[in-house]
């Protein structure tokens, strides 16, 4: 009888439930795309927060400490100490080897350069090529994929060319320097012919430098295979608490936390393993970079969640709104129910039962329309899709569900009110 | 009806008394119509006060990148330090509001107990926010006259074997400065700060033989609302022996990120709208739907179609005109919730919300009105009112 009278009571108002499925469909949907974002937002602007450059710095374990001001150093180059080149791809290998987005290596001299009045700082370094690892996924090295700031005006010089390189733009304005000059680098023992590709603005120190491949400088300074520093750009999840204890070394944990931490994509985790991977190495986190973007992606975060609680809230009360109409409309249908000796329970039944039935239906379709709005949303301004998340479709129609339920509530009162009587004979 | 006294009642007032009657008698239904449309008003109020404000807001939050503005000579090679006066005035001529911290910079080699390190005067008040990101073991100095306190780099005090708390002997055999000084703070910063030992701008010109000298400032303004890059360039003008640039790697990955975040806010208050929009729809179709009899009545006693529809209409206006009031009211307040809740501060009232909510909020409540209403004004008299 009950599955009857359900039934019925969804054949007669027909348009109504479209009405009300139609809107359920709309804010599950909604909430679904939202909760996608919310949950795929926090890595998009990660890798959009990419732009700011490194956000770790792999250096040599040295003694020394460098006389270096504004890009001079009063350091002479003896007794430095440097890395190996043939150690990087070791950065792939470490545990969270996925999260590394790119390097660069650096190395810095100072060389003569006709027609400057004093040392030129030379800085080589790759400025894209491929780095051929073990599973066959396409990784690329050089300062192009981290600092997407650096702006080349005339064309990048090639890798393996000995001959090109780019000019800084301050040092270009000094020594007059334009896309094609050629120019005579010397360093004690070694004097190369060049032609300047491209012009770079960095608004940084490197816009006083002459900026060329690392063969190059490799070979000018006799220093073969070797490099100074590594920049390395990684995905980090935000500091907290456990991970700030570990700033005086990772003894300051017990066993239990010291591993949490390590399998953390914590900036300071990932530095701590890279310094594993790399002999020699001191590895430090690029705080101006690693703390905040922490900051802002949480702000992020919280501002598409209250988001979708206001949203939430919104078709909730509009549900409920739809839901006392359609009430409203029935009194005499449910005055004759109880006349007919219905207990109010059952009249509640039916109703709650029509909702559920109401927001499953839409709960469903919404979460398709969801996953699609938030592809369509990632499209459009990440340029790329957004990982769906599986979690979002039990969660969307459980939310569409209680939305309908929550909506029903309030007029399943008014139900309680209505005496058949009234209701039959006429007067509401 | 005792209220007219000829006993002959117009068109006019006949009008506005069932305007009034169906008001006052339909209570529930009006309310449910008020309060959908409140909702939906308010949420468009908020979102848009949000979006209004969001890439300043984000802006500022942005600032905890660091500097963004570089002032220096013009050319370096002519002259390595500027005066700190003129520095000083080349600052103010940013934009004072916006203006988030700026530090002047003197930086020279001294010598320590166990080797040389560079040594770099700074404002110490304007550094700590120029700088949020500074991670600092022990204390930031905090008085700017005092000359017996120092910060220290996390590599060169590992180097020096220093920790916060110790003294280090400071000497400059030029000047002939030598003076113990307390670390105050130990610095890491992952990038040169690491290396070098911080003092007041005044003590390193002592210890550097410069005073009153400065090799470069920095300045962190927020971009949103203020061109920096024109205000960059008017100190450049204003002063010959200076430039200012905006620090690229800084300014351009901001842009990048509020241009991101700006789309997506766009996107999401349109869905949002579009939802409320729906939710308040439904709701006024059921409410008019059900008014088909009243119609047919009214067709009955002679109303034509022309005066129903007006009748309809001005009903929904009335009280879409109320629920957007209290709307707009409600959703100021819900914005300033949520600006505390994600940025900790007030949003600011903009006009343009005014137009956004007025205009969708009343073209939701019409559209929603007259869809039923095309149907109910076919309705033929005779049909509806039999089935009493």
């Amino acid at each position: 009888m009950f599955l009857a009278m359900v039934r019925q009571s969804f054949l007669r108002g027909r348009r109504r439930k479209a009405l009300a499925v139609a809107t359920i469909i709309l804010a599950a949907s909604l909430i679904t795309a939202l909760m996608n974002l919310s949950i795929g937002v926090g890595d998009k602007m990660a890798k959009e927060m990419k732009s700011y450059g490194a956000n770790i710095t792999v250096a040599p374990n040295s003694e020394s400490i460098s006389l270096d001001i504004d890009g001079v150093d009063f350091n002479p180059l003896k007794g430095q100490v440097f890395l190996e080149e043939r150690d990087l791809p070791k950065i792939k290998d470490i545990f969270w080897h996925n999260n590394i987005i790119g390097f660069a290596p650096f190395l810095k001299v100072a060389a003569e350069v006709a027609g400057a009045d004093g040392p030129v700082p030379l800085l080589g370094t790759r400025f894209d090529v491929p780095l051929l690892l073990s599973e066959d996924e396409e990784f690329r090295v050089g300062v192009r994929a981290i600092n997407p700031y650096w702006q080349v005006r005339g064309r990048w010089p090639e890798d393996e060319d000995r001959a090109g390189v780019l000019a800084g733009a301050e040092l270009a304005r000094r020594l007059r320097l334009d896309v094609g000059s050629r120019i005579a680098v010397r360093m004690p023992g070694a004097e190369r012919l060049v032609t300047v590709n491209g012009i770079l603005h960095t608004g940084g120190p490197e816009e006083s430098f002459l900026v060329a491949p690392l063969p190059l400088v490799q070979e000018l300074a006799s220093l073969p295979g070797k490099i100074q520093n590594v920049s390395v750009s990684a995905l980090t999840v935000p500091e907290d608490r456990l991970s700030r204890r570990t700033r005086n070394g990772s003894d300051a944990l017990d066993a239990l936390e010291y591993d949490l931490w390590y399998c953390t994509a914590y900036v300071s985790s990932i530095a701590h393993q890279i310094e594993e991977a790399i002999p020699n190495s001191t590895v430090r986190p690029i705080w101006q970079v690693a703390a905040s973007e922490g900051t802002v992606i949480k702000k992020l975060q919280l501002l598409m969640l209250v988001v979708t609680v206001a949203v939430f809230i919104a078709s909730g009360l509009g549900i409920s709104s739809l839901m006392i109409t359609t009430i409203m409309e029935r009194s005499r249908e449910i005055g004759l129910m109880k006349a007919l000796g219905a207990s109010e329970a059952e009249v509640h039944l039916l109703f709650l039962a029509e909702s559920v039935v109401v927001g499953g239906v839409g709960g469903l379709l919404g979460c398709a329309g969801g996953a699609a709005l938030s592809q369509v949303i990632g499209l459009s301004i990440f340029g790329s899709t957004v990982a769906f998340n599986p979690v979002a479709v039990p969660v969307g129609v459980a939310v569409s569900v209680l939305i309908a339920l929550a909506g029903s509530l309030m007029p399943a009162r008014l139900i309680s009110r209505l005496h058949p009587a009234e209701v039959l004979h006429g007067r509401r | 009806m005792g209220g007219d006294k000829t006993g002959v009642m117009t068109n006019r007032r006949m009008f506005v008394r069932i305007l009034a009657a169906s008001l006052k008698e339909r209570r529930s239904r009006v309310s449910i119509a008020f309060f959908s449309i409140m909702i939906g008003a308010s949420v468009i109020t908020a979102l848009s006060c949000v979006h209004f404000d969001v890439s300043a807001k984000m802006s500022r939050e942005l600032r905890a990148y660091g500097a963004n503005v570089f002032i220096g000579p013009k050319d370096p090679s002519v002259a390595r330090v500027l005066d700190a006066r003129v520095v000083a005035e080349a600052l103010s001529l940013l934009p004072a509001k916006n203006m988030v911290g700026a530090s002047p910079y003197l930086y020279g080699v001294v010598r320590l107990d166990l080797g040389s390190a560079v040594l770099a005067g700074v404002d110490f008040s304007g550094l700590r926010r120029l700088s949020p990101y500074w991670q600092v073991d022990g204390r930031w100095i905090v008085v700017d006259f005092d000359d017996r306190s120092c910060m220290i780099g996390r590599a060169l005090a590992k180097r020096m074997e220093l920790k916060a708390g110790d003294s280090v002997t400071v000497t400059k055999n030029e000047t002939g400065f030598h003076r113990k000084l307390r670390i105050k703070g130990v610095v890491e910063t992952g990038q040169a700060e690491d290396e070098r030992i911080f003092v007041n701008l005044a003590l390193a010109g002592r210890i550097l033989g410069q005073p009153g000298k400065v090799n470069h400032a920095m300045a962190s303004v927020v971009s949103e609302g203020a061109d920096i890059g024109a205000a960059a360039a008017g100190i450049g003008a204003r002063f010959p022996g200076l430039e200012a640039r905006p620090i690229r790697r800084i300014s351009y990955s901001e842009g990048k990120i509020l241009d991101k975040i700006k789309g997506l806010m766009v996107l999401i208050a349109l869905i949002v709208l579009m939802v409320t929009t729906l939710c308040v729809m439904t709701t006024l179709i059921a409410i008019v739907a059900e008014r088909t009899r009243e119609i047919g009545l009214m067709k009955a006693i002679g109303a034509d179609d022309r005066g129903v529809a007006v009748q309809f209409l001005s009903e929904a206006l009335v009280i879409a005109l109320a629920g957007i009031a209290a709307g707009l009211a409600a959703g100021f307040g819900l914005a300033q919730v949520l600006g505390q809740a994600v940025f900790g501060s007030r949003i600011a009232f903009r006009a343009e919300v005014l137009p956004v909510t007025i205009v969708l909020s009343l073209f939701a409540a019409l559209i929603a009105v007259a869809l039923p209403l095309k149907m109910a004004v076919r309705v033929v008299p005779a049909q509806v009112l039999k089935e009493e």
